[in-house]
Formats: structure tokens, sequence, C-alpha cells
């Protein structure tokens, strides 16, 4: 009892993006019922994940606090991409094995390097992640001059999308529940309270050098998630492609009501932020606007941006309202409230 | 254990010279400090200071602002490494917050840490979990976390709220909290009791006794000389990051410290000027019918020309909202405050830009969240309002940098601010010093009416008399100033007249002769002189300005309410607006408290209204 009304109070940010994904999820339908069907829904999954995964990625740095926002994440995504496809270019890896292994290790190593700049030089996150991206950004077009290549097999059957029951589906969920498990983690408290306060964690005892590189070493393993399904769903190696990854993950972060400054977001506002974005893309395709497609969903993304955010200030104060006047009623009901 | 053979020799005599020795001040306690320096740039914490403490006793850290007492708390709790010297703790040295904690020291720090975004429960056992694992399941820590919140602040609290919106004493009682749920050793305490009121003060002593005698050493850093000697053991005295004494039980009085403090024989703080009759001087603010919250009395009030108006009350009686509404900072639920202007009629103030318009300053006592701009030097933070007015060239504002120059030696030599260099950042002074800057901000605009909330918190006792000289003179000068404290002994011969509030609303008013501490103190447990007379003041019947403002007015200003509200994060209307009835029956378990007088009070809260909407 105390339970449920302790956690409806912690999570009402997540109302804006409930609210902003089950409108658009209706709109989409009315637009185009076949989303609701298994190959729609099949290949909505397969197009969504890399976003939802890159979205994890960033809500655990955003969780920790001092303005982390990984903008670094897009060309990360790429970057573990071309290297998968030119090692197995060069026979070096094919199972899927060598393959997750190869991205999880990459995208690790990546951020912990991050994580200890920003711990030990104290750098400001965001500045660390400035420079990953353009560093990355170069190196991409290093390792791999142009879009080519291809990925094994088994692989690229994910991409097809024919059914909701695809691996890329299994990977989403198996996310999920490991975030969902994560958030629940005593480390996971740790690094909510440091977010919301570092001086104050770290006066009570909290080691938060160690958490930090933490959130680093979990972002990188969805970062490396993110960019094993991205590789799935373009089927080659791509050195640009990736980076685009990074404002509309940033941005699916905000729609999903996590806090920039730290301290507050968890995985079903971040789900249900990438899934409003993919979703919005989905509704204006329906359009065909022909050659501004592109701009008119980037001038969209920014729109409801704004407008969530706008609503994330009026609704509490509807309810506010709502309760002002509840209360009014009560106590001219009930005469003791008066008694001095 | 080991602690013996680190510093078996005394203390070298030199550091302790004037220290009035008592028998047993040179032994090595299980908590010691030797011969420590600690330098921030130019300005030395702590330069040579030596200090030892037992399991078992209350000791209590006494000095004036900047004379190291919380530099000296924060190397004991590992926050900061010393430049040179000894630290042991139980013969362990604290490296780190988290060593302190394995060590069993825990530390409630000046600056009120708590996580805002988390609930109550969370920030109580930050820290307490280890780095994979949780120390006790969610539905342990939150039972437990409601009882020791309804100990720690006598009424039930919500663990599972978040924070941000609380008040600060409340937050102030989680730190204090948190620290007593790590099972501590060796509890340190500094300045814990500033944001308290005076009942839940006696709560937090009450449990420090009884830590003590189950073994802990329980150390305090405290400005409140009226307290230290009543709730502490031994004292040692800092001057100038030095330790000049350490005084046994018996020898702790209000002299013998004033005179280690200051290093002189010092006098009393009370301030002797006299009181100056202003009733029949000009009203430059007043109010009529104003509501601090929508259900609480109206409030009407008027303040003269050379008054100084002291306000006080048990916490969240409505008094601090009310100064804040004076201000312009905050709207009231119902009507304006009206403001003499210079033409004659009266004002209503809207806003901060009106209160600015119509001379009104504000100094907060929250100089942490509303006071300083941590980043900016200390000359910005207390010249910042001048760079507009004095600049030169007309529209291009041009900085005048020789006057203003010339205005901060002026003002900082008034104040005697203790500070390095004018263009260090303002966090590297004292905490004191950082309210003498802001003090200093507001004089330096020269505003006709003066509003101070609880400006003396965390002020030592010279910087004390010196602010109570200061605003003596400004008031003389014939400015008028509001002064809210919960120290009433700061009233005395320095007010003209004193408002008491309870619920929301003016309680007791006390003027010139009336305006004793003993009195006050009952007018805020709710006990009345005299059968409860209807409002106070009576003020001048001024319908044309007190007429209600038109519809779009109040939507607008609602909204700016709302907005400032969401700035400052003051509780929101839920939290205040349903008081829970509070009864006081006669009757105290606590033996110690007679020698200050306080009424014996139990305090009986009925909830049926604030738990049953």
């Amino acid at each position: 009892m105390t339970k449920a009304a302790g956690s409806s109070t912690s999570k009402t940010y997540l109302l804006v993006p409930i609210i902003l994904f089950f409108a658009l999820l209706i709109v989409a339908v009315l637009r185009s019922p076949n989303l609701l069907t298994s190959a729609g829904l099949g290949s909505a999954v397969i197009v969504a994940t890399p976003l939802i995964l890159a979205t994890y990625a960033l809500t655990t740095l955003a969780i920790a606090g001092r303005v982390s926002i990984d903008l670094s994440v897009g060309p990360l995504i790429g970057f573990i991409n071309v290297i998968l496809v030119q090692l197995y270019g060069a026979d070096i890896i094919s199972g899927p094995v060598p393959f997750f292994l190869v991205a999880f290790l990459l995208g690790m190593a990546y951020q912990l390097l991050m994580g200890l700049i920003i711990v030990f030089v104290r750098v400001q996150p965001i500045i660390v992640s400035l420079s990953g991206y353009l560093a990355l950004s170069g190196i991409n077009l290093v390792i791999l001059e142009r879009p080519g290549g291809t990925v094994p097999e088994w692989m690229s059957s994910w991409g097809l999308g024919i059914s909701v029951f695809s691996p890329v589906a299994a990977i989403l969920v198996l996310s999920t529940i490991a975030w969902i498990l994560f958030s629940r983690s005593a480390f996971f408290g740790h690094l909510r309270l440091m977010g919301s306060d570092e001086r104050a964690a770290y006066a009570s005892g909290v080691r938060i050098g160690i958490v930090r590189l933490g959130a680093h070493v979990v972002a990188g393993i969805y970062a490396a998630l993110s960019s094993l399904t991205f590789t799935a769903l373009i089927g080659s190696g791509d050195p640009s492609q990736g980076t685009t990854y990074t404002l509309i993950a940033v941005t699916a972060l905000v729609l999903g009501g996590t806090s920039l400054v730290g301290g507050r977001g968890g995985a079903i506002g971040s789900l249900l932020g990438a899934a409003s974005i993919y979703l919005i893309g989905f509704v204006l395709a329906t359009f065909k606007f022909g050659s501004v497609q592109s701009f008119v969903t980037d001038l969209s993304y920014g729109v409801i941006l704004v407008l969530s955010l706008l609503l994330t200030v009026v609704l509490p104060r509807i309810r506010r309202w709502f309760g002002v006047f509840h209360r009014c009623c009560c106590s001219s009901l009930c005469p003791s409230s008066r008694a001095v | 254990m080991t602690h013996a053979h680190h510093h078996a020799t005394g203390l070298p005599d030199d550091e302790t010279a004037g220290v009035s020795e008592a028998p047993g001040v040179s032994k090595v306690g299980e908590i010691s400090v030797v011969d420590v320096h600690k330098s921030f740039g130019a300005t030395k914490a702590l330069d040579g200071c030596t200090f030892n403490a037992h399991l078992g006793e209350i000791h209590a850290v006494i000095g004036g602002n900047g004379s190291g007492k919380s530099t000296l708390v924060k190397v004991l709790s590992g926050v900061l490494p010393i430049d040179s010297g000894q630290v042991s703790v139980l013969g362990h040295t604290p490296r780190s917050p988290y060593d302190a904690r394995d060590i069993g020291i825990a530390t409630v720090f000046q600056e009120v840490l708590v996580a805002d975004e988390s609930s109550i429960v969370d920030n109580l056992y930050l820290g307490t979990d280890s780095l994979w694992s949780h120390a006790l399941p969610a539905r342990e820590k939150v039972r437990s976390a409601a009882a020791l919140m309804q100990e720690l602040v006598g009424v039930k609290v919500d663990v599972e709220a978040s924070v941000g919106t609380l008040p600060l004493s409340i937050k102030q009682r989680i730190t204090i909290g948190r620290a007593l749920l790590c099972k501590p050793k060796v509890l340190i305490l500094d300045e814990s009791s500033a944001a308290l009121d005076l009942e839940s003060t006696e709560r937090l002593f009450a449990k420090m006794r009884a830590l003590r005698d189950e073994g802990l050493a329980i150390l305090i850093v405290t400005h409140r000389i009226a307290e230290l000697t009543r709730i502490s053991d031994r004292a040692t005295v800092l001057r100038d990051g030095q330790d000049v004494g350490v005084l046994e039980k018996q020898e702790i009085t209000e002299q013998n410290l004033l005179g280690l403090i200051t290093g002189e024989s010092g006098t009393g703080h009370v301030p002797t000027t006299a009181v100056r009759d202003v009733s029949s001087s000009q009203v430059v603010i007043k109010t009529k019918e104003i509501k601090v919250w929508p259900r609480a009395e109206g409030v009407d009030f008027s303040l003269h020309k050379g008054e100084v108006l002291g306000i006080t009350g048990l916490d969240g009686q409505g008094h601090s909202e009310f100064v804040t509404i004076l201000a312009g900072i905050a709207m009231a639920a119902h009507s304006l405050p009206l403001v003499k202007t210079d033409d004659g009629p009266f004002a209503e103030i809207r806003g901060l830009a009106d209160a600015d318009k119509y001379g009104i300053a504000y100094v907060s006592g929250d100089r942490k969240r509303e006071g300083i701009f941590a980043n900016l030097s200390i000359f910005e933070n207390l010249l910042m309002p001048l760079f507009r007015r004095t600049a030169k060239a007309g529209k291009l504002a041009i900085i005048d940098w020789p006057t203003l120059s010339a205005a901060f030696d002026w003002e900082a030599k008034r104040l005697s601010v203790r500070m390095a260099a004018r263009d260090n950042k303002i966090t590297s002074l004292s905490g004191g010093n950082q309210q003498k800057i802001l003090i200093g901000r507001a004089f330096a605009l020269n505003p006709d009416i003066l509003i101070l909330n609880d400006p003396a918190r965390g002020i030592d006792v010279g910087a004390k008399g010196e602010l109570y000289e200061d605003l003596s003179a400004y008031a003389a000068r014939g400015k008028s100033i509001i002064y809210l404290s919960s120290e009433i002994e700061e009233f005395l011969g320095f007010c003209t007249r004193v408002l008491v509030f309870r619920h929301g609303s003016v309680f007791e008013e006390f003027s010139d002769d009336e305006i004793d501490p003993d009195r006050i103190l009952e007018a805020m447990f709710g006990k009345s002189r005299h059968a409860r007379t209807a409002p106070v003041t009576q003020a001048e019947p001024n319908a044309k300005a007190a007429a209600s403002p038109p519809r779009w007015r109040k939507l607008w200003a609602s909204f700016t309410a709302d907005m400032a509200e969401s700035l400052w994060g003051e509780p929101p209307k839920e939290m205040t607006a349903p008081r829970p009835e509070v009864k006081f029956v006669d009757a105290i378990p606590d033996a110690e408290s007679e020698t200050d007088g306080l009424p014996k009070k139990i305090k009986v809260v009925d909830f049926s209204e604030a738990v049953g909407r």
C-alpha cells in the first residue's frame, strides 16, 4: 500500500511520456492499421530497437548527474558497426559469440576511457563526450571510407522483420528487463543519489568515483547492444549513419522524462520516449511529403519536444487546481476542520 | 587500539599557550588531532590546531567566524585532506568520507546536504548500502525511516515523498537522521541546530544525551552559546585556526567562552541601544487582512519609520512566509502589502520589481540557495546591485570601478569581513563571513525598509553584536527594519516591537518593556498573556488602495508566483495548508532544562485533519 503510494509520487514524470506515446500510437494505427499486424510490429521493433537501446545508454549516464549527456553515443554505434563489419570482412570473426564479445568489449572500453577522464581529469562530461563525438566521427571514416561491407548470414536475417518474435525483439525485451533489474540494485540507488546531489552522496560515504565508472560501463554495454541491432538493421557497415543517432536519442531521452541534471529517469520513460520518436517518423511517413520528408520529421521532433516539456509544466498546475478545488469542497462539508 | 603510539607525548607547548589547563586535558583521547595545518590558497584555515575528545562525552568546538571550526570537522570526517599534522579517530586516520563511515564517524555538515530529487527514505539511507547489495530490504527501510522521522520531527512524515519541496528545517533533520542511522561511535554535528526551532533543538539535545550515555563521542560545533553551556561536557575554543583553550563542564560559561573566542575579556552580546519611541512616526509599510495561507487568519500590521520590528515563531508558523510576502518574493493567499511611496499614497507590492522600486531590500538566511552567487567573487557578490546604479555614460553603462572599489573597501571594513583577496570566490569565505557580505549587499542599496530573514544564522557573537549596532544605527537614520529570528535573545534591547506568529497569523505582540524572552517563548508555544485579542495593530482604513486588484492581475500574479515558486522550490500549498491541531500540556521528562526557564511542554498532535482529508 505505502509502496504503491511512494512509487506513484516518484514516478509522476512518466505521465507525459505515457500520454504522448499513446496519443501517437492512436494516430499511427489510424493512419496505418498495418502497424498492428505481426509483420508491422516486427519491422517496427527492428527499426526502433537501436534507438531504444541507445537511449538506455544515455539514460544511465544522465542519471549520474553533472549534465552527463553522452553526445558520442551515435559515433560509438557507428564505430562498433564499422569495426564489426571490417573484422568480418577480414574473416577474423563470424559467429554470434565473437560478434557480441567484440561489441561489448569496444563499448565498455570506450566508455571506461571516457569515465576515467571525467573522474580523474575532472573535465565536464559534456566536453569529454563532445570530444569523443568528433574523434570517433573521424576514426569511423578512417576505418571504413564509405558505406559497404556485409554482415554474416545469421545477422542479416535478423533485419528482415517478418514476425514480432525476432532475435532483435528478444534483445530488446531482455535489455529492458535487465534495465529494470538494474534499477532495483543498490548500485543504482547510489547512482541516482549521486546524480541528485553529488556532494551529499560523497559526504555520506558513497564512493562516487566507482559509481560513475560503473555507470559508464553499463552505458557501454547498451551502446554495444544498440550497435549490434543497428548492424543487423542496415546489414552492412556505415561510418556516418550511426552519428545521426546522437541527436534523436537525446530527444528521446528528454521525451522520456529523464532529468538532464541527474537523479531522475528510468527504462520505461526512455522506452516510451524512443518509441514516440519512432512513431513520429512513422506517422509522418504515411503523409508522403516527398523531398522535404526529413525536414518535416526533424521539425516535428523539435515541436513535439517543446510541447511535451510545456505539458510537464502545465500538468502539475492543473492537478494542483483540481486539488485546491477538491479540498475546498471537503473543508466546507467538514465542520470540524475550522474549529480552533 | 593503535592510536597511542602516534603521539605519546603531550601537546606542543607553544600551540596551547593561554589554555586554562584543567586536569586531564593533555591526556590523548580516542579522537585526537595534533598540530594540523590546512590552507586554502592564502587563507590558513587550520594553523597548528590540536584537539582531543573522548568517547562518552559531548565535546563542543567553538570559535568566531573563520576560526577553522568547520575545517576541523571536515578534516575529522575525511572530506578534506590535511597539509600536515596527525589525525586519529579510534586509531584510524579517515582519508575519505567512505573511510570515516567505516571507522564509525558520522557527520552532519553545516551545509544541509540532501538529494532533492530523491525520497526521504533514500536520503536517510544514503551511503548505508554497500556498493552492490542493499543493507536492508526496502520495506524495512521505510518502516524504520518513518519511526526515526517521527522521533526527530514530532509529527508523522510521508518518508516516500520527495525531499525537494520540504522546508529547510526538515531537511536538516533528515541529515541528522542519516547520521544517527549509521550507528556511529563518533557523531559530529556542525551547526546542526541552526535551522531548528527551540522545541526540536530540545528534542535533539535529549537524543544527544542518551547517545553520550551509550558511550558515543559527540562533537558539536555551534554559535549558540546559550545552548552550548547547557549541553556540552567539555569545550575547545578555536581562534584563527588554532586551539586557544579547553574548558571543563563547570568552566563553560558565556563569559569564559567569549573571553577565549575574542581573545579579550568580552562583554555580553546583548546590545544596549536605547529603544526609541517610534509609534507616533509615519507608517511605511502595512498590510490589511493579508493571508499567508488560504485558511490562515488575516494579518493587520503596520511598520513605522525608524522602527526595528522583530518577528518570530516556531518552525512553519507562517512568519517566514510573511516576510517573503512583504519583500515581494512570495504572494499572499489574499490581499497585497502596501508600501508608502515618496509622493504620499500607499502602493501595492505585487512583486519584486515593486519592492525594489519602493526601497525594500531582503536578506535571506538560507545563503546557499537564496543568497550567494557561488561562482562569483566576493567583490561581485557584495556590490552586484551597485554595478548598474553607479554606472557611467548613460545607456552605455560603463562600470565605475574606482567608486565601486571605494564602496567595497568601506563596506568590507565596516562589516569586518575576514578574507584574503577580494577577487577570490565567495565560497572561499567561511559561512559567517558570507552572510556578512550578503547583509553588506543589502546595506549598499540603502533601502528604506530592510527585511532580514534569520540573518544571524551561523554568525559568531562578535559579528552579531556588530550587526545589531549596524542595524540600530541604520534605523536611527529613519530607516525601518524587519528582523525575523528564531533566537529570541536577539530581540532584547534591539527591537522596538516583537510579533509572535502562530498558525499563520500574529498571535501576540510585545513592545518595548514587554519584550522578555520567557514571555515571547510562551507565546511561541501558544500561551497567551491574556485572552486572545482580535487584530493587534490598527491599520488606518485606506479602502482605495486595499481594494482587490482586477481579475487579470490576480491571475497574472498567481502565475508569476507559481513561476517564482518553481524557481524557489517553496513547499507547495498542499504541504502547508492543512495544519494539524497542536496542543500543549504541561510536563517534560527531561530534568536538565530547568536552567533556562523553558516552558515544560509536550506536544500533542491531532492528526485527524491533516490525514483524514
